[in-house]
């Protein structure tokens, strides 16, 4: 089939509405791309749409009409699957696999590829040292872990088949100021090392310019403005400037 | 990685899973071993006995007794599922009954009719007969009989105007019972027949309460009491002709078994019948003891 | 002489009749298991059909089995065998906690980890066989465990309509009023469910997610 997006684009929004089977519009001819090798962020507030435009991009939904183009496909009819093992995932609950330790739920999906047993274990010591997690804690199991040491188990499990781009759905969310600072500071160094396309969705502005390359602002499910994070806080655009406003009131206005 | 635990744990479920199906598909070793069945009234429990101790005396068979099961479909599942070997049936009780037909016919019909069904459906021989037929009687008083010089029930016909009668209430209520009787014989009574319990019918008669009762030609109170059994010259009561119904397996695996019951074959008339029955129930002595004093007269044991 | 020299004297006759009351109880549980299993697992997926699945089956354990047991009698090809009847109403009475126990234990599950199992890229199956079942297990294990000694319990009163088993030992006893022979079959019946009981209880524990 032929790719029909523009060199560059990693995922491709074109024209897409979706609504809920009760008839409420969540998202609303939304147009957005995704480049290569970006981090972008979804910013918005609750309802705005956020995480159902990224869980277009698995097939976790579908949308109502419009089109959702990964490496220039269509993803529609194609093997979902497929699609979702090339993607990593990673939410704020995790979801870890309480029956599995660490290394079984990290090595999951290399093992449902098939690659051999050496090559997974490999990996594994791999990803733990790429997040920050010390080899013992292979043999571990999610309960037995913190908050901050389960959300980077997420983030080594979604990196394992080393897909080209990640999917985060607020997943510092849940994790308490400290451990969240350490992290999305990993994150960065992460980014630095493996230049993943990274579709990032929040409400925290503050994690949106630290990570961001590019800030997409989501509004009743359509896409206000993309820009950059210094264009953003320069930004005129009224609902950009009252998210400004909003954070630059201090850190306890802008409380969750 | 699996821990060593996990290894360890899913062997002890295994050998629980394996001990389990092994125990399940086993079963005691029966090759040496019979078991006779009994339904829960005593003439039955008598006749197994029977078998059980002829068995015994004429093999080296060691035999299970399982007496007192509830009733005639319990005992026919039972065989059915070789649960047990042998055990006493009637005729008429397995062609009603089991097979759901109409008892019509002569004793020697519906004998053969039985072992024919018997053995095609179900793989089941029946033995020769014990030598008598467990059916409905209608009693009246020795004396009565003696006086009248009545012996059948179409000579008792002609009284039955000046007679009360007395009946149990399956009796009254079956259709086979007594209005089939009433229209059989053109039976009319002087007023309707009571209707109590069967353990009353008896002593009633004796006791002049009633002139005719409707009981069982082997019950033990007929010679007790000195009671007389109407021959039914027009068989209308369907043959009930006591048999062995025994595994055509077992048979095959124990020729003894056939030969020790091929001579228990006629040696029950109807008169001992009721001796023994009226052992147990009316002088209360124990089956067992009963049942050998009997099978040394016949001289089918050995005396001990 | 007590029942337990009764039961020592005729160990013959009380283990072939503990076999047969395993093997009813065994038979039974395989199928409701078989059944109950993977139309719990459908309801949980589909929860439109929880309602009359579970209705159905509730309904069913309303009825008092001794007369289970006589209606089915003029059943054809079922109730020409007392077993196979029993078989199938001890089947029925295990049904409601089977499909009810694996209802509750998929739907139990953490929907984020379903959601970080599908967003993975795990199929279906693969979701259901090793992510849904295993943490499922337990409480699906303890559905299993009712139903067993449901069963052992029901296998008694089988006894009545000639399926055999400990049961025909406590109806023979009661024919022929002799304590020894109720308690012979009573107190091995009691102790099969006991065991039953705590045996499974034990695979539950070790199954359940830390």
């Amino acid at each position: 089939m032929e790719p029909h997006t523009a060199d560059g684009a990693a995922i491709e929004f074109r024209d897409v509405s979706y609504l809920l089977p009760a008839g409420q519009q969540i998202l609303s001819h939304l147009n957005l791309q995704v480049l290569r090798g970006e981090t972008l962020i979804l910013l918005g507030r609750s309802g705005s749409g956020k995480t159902t435009t990224l869980k277009l991009v698995n097939r976790l939904l579908s949308p109502s009409s419009g089109e959702v183009c990964v490496n220039g496909f269509s993803i529609k009819n194609g093997d979902v699957i497929r699609l979702r093992r090339g993607l990593g995932y990673v939410i704020q609950d995790v979801g870890l696999f309480p029956h599995f330790n660490v290394e079984r739920n990290i090595a999951l999906v290399p093992r449902l590829e098939g690659w051999p047993e050496e090559r997974v274990q490999g990996r594994v010591r791999e990803l733990l040292e790429l997040v920050g997690l010390e080899e013992h804690i292979a043999s571990r199991y999610p309960h037995q872990l913190s908050g901050g040491q389960r959300q980077r188990v997420g983030v080594a499990r979604a990196l394992a088949a080393d897909p080209a781009i990640l999917l985060m759905d607020e997943p510092f969310g849940a994790l308490d100021p400290l451990t969240r600072d350490e992290l999305q500071r990993e994150f960065l160094a992460l980014q630095r090392r493996l230049s993943k396309t990274v579709v990032f969705v929040t409400h925290d502005l503050r994690e949106a310019l630290r990570l961001g390359s590019r800030i997409a602002l989501l509004e009743a499910g359509r896409v206000v403005t993309v820009l950059s994070p210094p264009e953003f806080l320069r930004s005129q655009n009224p609902l950009a400037a009252a998210y400004a406003r909003a954070f630059a009131n201090g850190p306890n206005s802008a409380a969750y | 990685m699996r821990t060593l635990r996990h290894h360890r744990f899913r062997a002890v479920l295994a050998v629980i899973v394996i001990v389990l199906a092994l125990l399940s598909s086993c079963s005691v070793s029966r090759v040496h071993r019979i078991v006779i069945g009994s339904k829960n009234f005593t003439e039955s429990l008598i006749l197994a006995e029977i078998m059980a101790q002829q068995i015994e005396a004429h093999s080296h068979l060691e035999v299970e007794r399982r007496f007192y099961l509830a009733g005639t479909y319990i005992c026919q599942q039972a065989i059915l599922a070789g649960r047990i070997d042998i055990y006493p049936e009637y005729t008429g009780t397995a062609l009603t009954a089991i097979l759901k037909q109409k008892a019509v016919g002569s004793e020697a019909a519906v004998y053969q009719e039985v072992k024919s069904e018997y053995e095609r459906r179900w793989q089941l021989t029946l033995g020769p007969g014990f030598g008598f037929n467990d059916t409905f009687a209608m009693e009246i008083r020795g004396e009565d009989a003696r006086r009248l010089h009545i012996k059948t029930l179409s000579q008792a016909a002609v009284y039955a105007p000046q007679w009360r009668a007395g009946f149990g209430y399956e009796f009254m209520e079956r259709p086979d019972g007594f209005r089939g009787l009433a229209a059989a014989y053109g039976l009319r009574f002087a007023g309707p027949p009571r209707v109590m319990d069967l353990g009353l019918l008896a002593r009633a008669l004796r006791d002049h309460q009633i002139d005719i009762a409707a009981g069982n030609t082997t019950d033990g109170l007929i010679p007790a009491l000195d009671l007389f059994v109407l021959e039914d010259d027009r068989h209308y009561f369907p043959p009930y002709e006591a048999v062995p119904v025994v595994r055509e397996q077992t048979l095959q695996s124990h020729p003894e078994v056939g030969r020790a019951l091929a001579a228990l074959a006629g040696k029950i008339s109807d008169k001992e019948m009721q001796q023994l029955n009226y052992a147990v129930d009316g002088q209360h002595r124990d089956v067992k003891q009963v049942v050998h004093d009997f099978l040394r007269s016949k001289g089918s044991i050995d005396g001990n | 002489m007590n029942f337990v020299q009764f039961i020592l004297q005729n160990r013959a006759q009380v283990l072939d009749l503990t076999l047969e009351h395993l093997w009813l109880v065994g038979v039974s549980t395989v199928l409701a298991a078989l059944v109950g299993i993977p139309l719990g697992i459908t309801i949980a997926h589909h929860p439109r059909f929880n309602k009359p699945v579970l209705a159905a089956a509730n309904i069913i354990q309303t009825i008092p089995s001794l007369a289970l047991f006589g209606f089915l009698l003029p059943v054809p090809w079922l109730g020409d065998r007392a077993d196979r009847l029993a078989i199938l109403a001890l089947t029925l009475y295990a049904l409601l906690p089977m499909i009810r126990n694996t209802y509750t234990g998929i739907r139990g599950v953490d929907v984020a980890v379903l959601e970080a199992g599908r967003g993975m890229g795990l199929s279906d199956r693969q979701l259901l066989l090793q992510v849904e079942m295993p943490l499922a297990m337990s409480v699906i294990l303890s559905g299993v465990r009712v139903a067993v000694v449901i069963s052992v319990g029901l296998a008694t009163i089988a006894a009545a309509i000639g399926a055999g088993g400990l049961g025909e030992l406590i109806f023979r006893g009661l024919a022929m009023v002799s304590n020894q022979l109720i308690l012979a079959g009573a107190i091995p019946a009691a102790l099969l469910a006991l065991l039953a009981d705590l045996g499974l209880g034990w695979v539950e524990r070790r199954l359940r997610p830390q």
